[in-house]
């Protein structure tokens, strides 16, 4: 049932994906290389729909808020080193993955190095990295019912949580100061782009709404992901363990997203020129693999998902997913 | 769109922003009235350039098909 519904998850994930060439690495970058806010309109104007969404989901019972594990020197090197990743890779967990579909050839080099780079984090040969800066984790006593808290009473941080107030009201100051950017800036056009930034948005909160409940009840408390489902992928193909919510998700990107490139005359075997170019993907893929499994989630589970429940890690990741992009941008394409 | 151009970039199975960052370069080094042909085959890039470059006050002439998932870009310096 949990590989069923993570299976439609991802296939209106990838299609959606595809058709709205959606890649938070170039959300991010065109910001600074272009000043392009086009993308970035997108995926703020959704992640203001998923915090209220969320919230209201949580309310009623049908998912519980998860905030992600809040660890400073993780959150912070984590998501920098994956951000990097992500410009050398020539795209973010969801971009590289969905473009899989595509049939671009760098991003199936870059999706394994990325699934790989995790794994080895995860439970190989990086994984005493990652146990060293287990101890900084911080969690907090608090007692709410929209949240899942651990066996002792505890969850992760949040920004209600740090602020002293309650999630309701954070929830609807960060809805609003999302709607007052997404609203009140000049927007890039895009006019050949087959979707608008807003229809994006609204496209992407359904499958949002329903990834995060259809994962809870297969026993997966949180929702969209990329990383962790690229691990399980590795590991039902090796270990021959069963695959997982977000490992059957992500294979649904991947077919969602050969749909939408079959349909509309988009697929095609793309092959670089430089043999070089894969040496850098498979580089990018790596960084991104273990920013993501280090620093607790990639661009999808960490910025996408992690944000809209306020979750401080989140938050901070996201910071370091844009700094860690830029830095990269600029030593690749805007010196000299 | 029968044109002539100056110059020719091939772009295509170029990883992002791979395409647009080379078509800004190219674009900075040549003449006003010269013009310049991007070969393409990334969707995103395909429809990013020509907003872009119209940004920077180039003139797009054409984005043509030219295969399967294969388009050429005109842009007027």
């Amino acid at each position: 049932m949990g590989i069923l519904l993570g299976i439609i998850t991802g296939i209106a994930f990838g299609y959606v994906l595809q058709r709205g060439r959606v890649c938070f690495n170039s959300a991010f970058r065109d910001l600074k290389l272009l000043k392009d806010n086009f993308l970035f309109k997108a995926v703020i104007f959704a992640m203001a729909l998923e915090v209220i969404t969320f919230h209201f989901m949580a309310q009623y019972g049908w998912i519980h808020l998860n905030p992600k594990p809040l660890n400073l020197v993780a959150n912070i090197i984590g998501p920098f080193i994956f951000g990097m990743g992500m410009v050398l890779a020539g795209g973010c967990a969801s971009g590289t993955t969905y473009r899989v579909g595509e049939g671009n050839t760098t991003a199936w080099l870059a999706v394994f190095s990325y699934g790989l780079g995790a794994w080895a984090t995860k439970a190989g040969i990086f994984s005493p990295l990652l146990k060293a800066v287990g101890k900084y984790t911080v969690k907090i006593q608090y007692s709410n019912p929209l949240y899942l808290t651990d066996k002792s009473g505890k969850v992760s941080p949040t920004l209600a949580t740090l602020f002293h107030i309650s999630p309701w009201t954070m929830a609807w100051i960060v809805f609003a100061i999302f709607i007052i950017y997404v609203l009140f800036t000049k927007t890039s056009e895009r006019p050949d782009s087959k979707l608008s930034w807003w229809a994006i948005g609204l496209l992407l909160l359904p499958i949002a709404a329903f990834g995060f409940w259809s994962s809870t009840i297969s026993g997966r408390p949180y929702g969209l992901g990329i990383t962790g489902g690229w691990i399980s992928i590795f590991k039902s193909f090796t270990l021959n363990k069963s695959l997982s919510w977000e490992g059957a998700e992500v294979l649904g990107v991947i077919i969602g997203a050969l749909i939408a490139a079959l349909i509309n005359k988009e697929f095609k075997f793309r092959v670089p020129k430089k043999g070089s170019t894969y040496l850098q993907v498979l580089v990018g893929g790596l960084m991104l693999g273990f920013g993501a499994a280090f620093g607790g989630g990639c661009n999808i589970g960490h910025f996408f998902t992690g944000i809209p429940q306020l979750a401080l890690s989140s938050w901070i990741a996201g910071v370091f997913f844009i700094l860690g992009n830029w830095t990269m941008t600029w030593i690749m394409y805007e010196r000299g | 769109m029968e044109v002539k151009p100056t110059k020719t970039i091939d772009e295509r199975g170029e990883v992002c922003p791979v395409p647009d960052v080379d078509t800004k370069r190219a674009l900075k080094k040549m003449k006003k009235g010269e013009i310049l042909e991007v070969l393409i085959d990334y969707p995103l890039s395909k429809e990013r350039i020509p907003a872009t470059v119209k940004k920077e006050g180039h003139e797009v002439l054409a984005v043509e098909e030219i295969g399967p998932s294969e388009w050429r870009i005109l842009i007027k310096v």
